[in-house]
């Protein structure tokens, strides 16, 4: 399995769990169906934490991991990136199908989130 | 003379030239020509600067008779501010394409893991496609080594399949096309140039020509029909303010036009804009550059 598709997994079990989870937790929800190494679920969850998108905190002697936002936050934050292009700063970092400016887009994104 | 024809050539390509450009329509029928044309504008107004920057000072301490010393110092200086022109050109667009880098590179992982897997399978086809979650409909893409095309949840539900192939069609043809690359070394020289001078013009202008050249590609593949619609429907789908709507009409005007009627894609026009392009590039240096060189050759101080 890629590498990639794992730590998608790590965070979508991260994500649905209301708590924090420790690394023996998440290993055992991903093998409900399939054979994974407790080791592998360690170095992922370590990548993720050193790409900032999950917080690690340490109680009762183990480590426990949480997402960074929650999958809405990171999503509009996300939107909000790709839009968010300035030729004064940077070159745009992606490129719209639809034919409007990123402020216009970004406006829309940050009514949608007030309004849920 | 030649310093204060170069001068003007500059002021014309970089003042004048552009906005008549912009607001042309031609470039429609010929968007690729356009871009080329733009890219030698852009280049020529460089190569003009230059130009003066060395002329100048030798045209003047010719014409007052000074002597080999101060010569030999005006064109040490000329040197020194062109030297110093090149690499603000350089540094900024080594600045910008490392960090539009490392921007794409983490825009990319998070969108790896907010990917709603069983979405972007059930798309099929490349495996570049990542689906997001929301409610606002978006559909652009990431370029770079890796590439991706994201879409939201909400364009999913406003376009139909035909519709969704074109979308993606029109995004890949900016990453097989690498329009990041064109877009990038425009915004570096608009970085570079100080800011009272700089224009927008030409970056939304070859902005636009890009998305019509995506636009043509995507038309070839799908028709123009879906990706009419498409473009109709997730700018519509978007809630905007009263005056956003009216500046944003003009461009999006313009590309929903040219998908309406059948694709005339004018050969002569593309090739006389790259024949254009090529005399910008060439004539001001043969016409003005090599004569003054070969009379400022005889004064060579060193």
């Amino acid at each position: 399995m890629a590498l990639g598709d794992l730590e998608r997994e790590v965070m979508t079990q991260l994500w649905e769990s209301a708590e924090p989870l420790t690394v023996r937790q998440v290993h055992e929800r991903l093998n409900r169906d399939r054979d994974l190494a407790y080791t592998t679920v360690m170095t992922v969850l370590d990548r993720l934490a050193k790409k900032g998108v999950v917080t690690r905190s340490k109680e009762e002697r183990a480590y426990r991991y949480a997402p960074a936002q929650s999958r809405e936050e990171m999503t509009a934050a996300l939107m909000l990136d790709a839009l968010s292009a300035s030729p004064d700063q940077d070159a745009a970092l992606a490129y719209f199908v639809g034919q409007l400016s990123p402020a216009a887009l970004a406006a829309a994104i940050e009514a949608s989130r007030k309004a849920p | 003379m030649t310093a204060l024809y170069l001068g003007l050539l500059g002021l014309l390509l970089s003042l004048v030239v552009p906005g008549p450009l912009a607001a042309a329509r031609w470039p429609d029928r010929a968007p690729a020509g356009a871009i080329v044309l733009w890219q030698a504008i852009t280049l020529a107004a460089v190569l003009s600067a230059l130009g003066v920057v060395f002329a100048a000072p030798q045209e003047f301490t010719q014409a007052i008779g000074s002597g080999k010393l101060v010569m030999a110092a005006a064109l040490s200086g000329s040197l020194a501010v062109a030297a110093l022109i090149v690499a603000r050109l350089l540094i900024s667009l080594y600045g910008v394409s490392k960090r539009s880098r490392v921007r794409r590179q983490r825009h990319r992982t998070l969108v790896d893991l907010l990917d709603r897997v069983e979405a972007s399978r059930a798309l099929g086809g490349s495996d570049q496609l990542r689906v997001l979650d929301g409610a606002l409909p978006l559909a652009y893409c990431v370029p770079g080594r890796e590439p991706r095309v994201v879409l939201s949840d909400g364009a999913l539900k406003v376009l139909d399949r035909g519709q969704v192939d074109a979308v993606v069609a029109h995004e890949q043809v900016h990453l097989r096309h690498r329009h990041d690359v064109v877009m990038e070394s425009f915004t570096a020289f608009y970085q570079a140039v100080p800011r009272p001078l700089r224009s927008r013009r030409p970056l939304d202008a070859v902005r636009l020509m890009l998305e019509m050249v995506s636009d043509d590609g995507a038309r070839r593949r799908c028709g123009a029909g879906p990706l009419r619609t498409a473009i109709e429907r997730l700018t519509d789908a978007v809630p905007l303010t009263e005056e956003v709507a009216v500046s944003e009409g003009e461009d999006r005007r313009r590309r929903l036009d040219r998908l309406a009627v059948s694709h005339t894609p004018s050969v002569t026009l593309t090739v006389v804009s790259v024949i254009i392009a090529g005399a910008i590039l060439v004539l001001p240096t043969v016409v003005l550059v090599v004569p003054w060189l070969d009379e400022a050759l005889n004064y060579w101080p060193f």
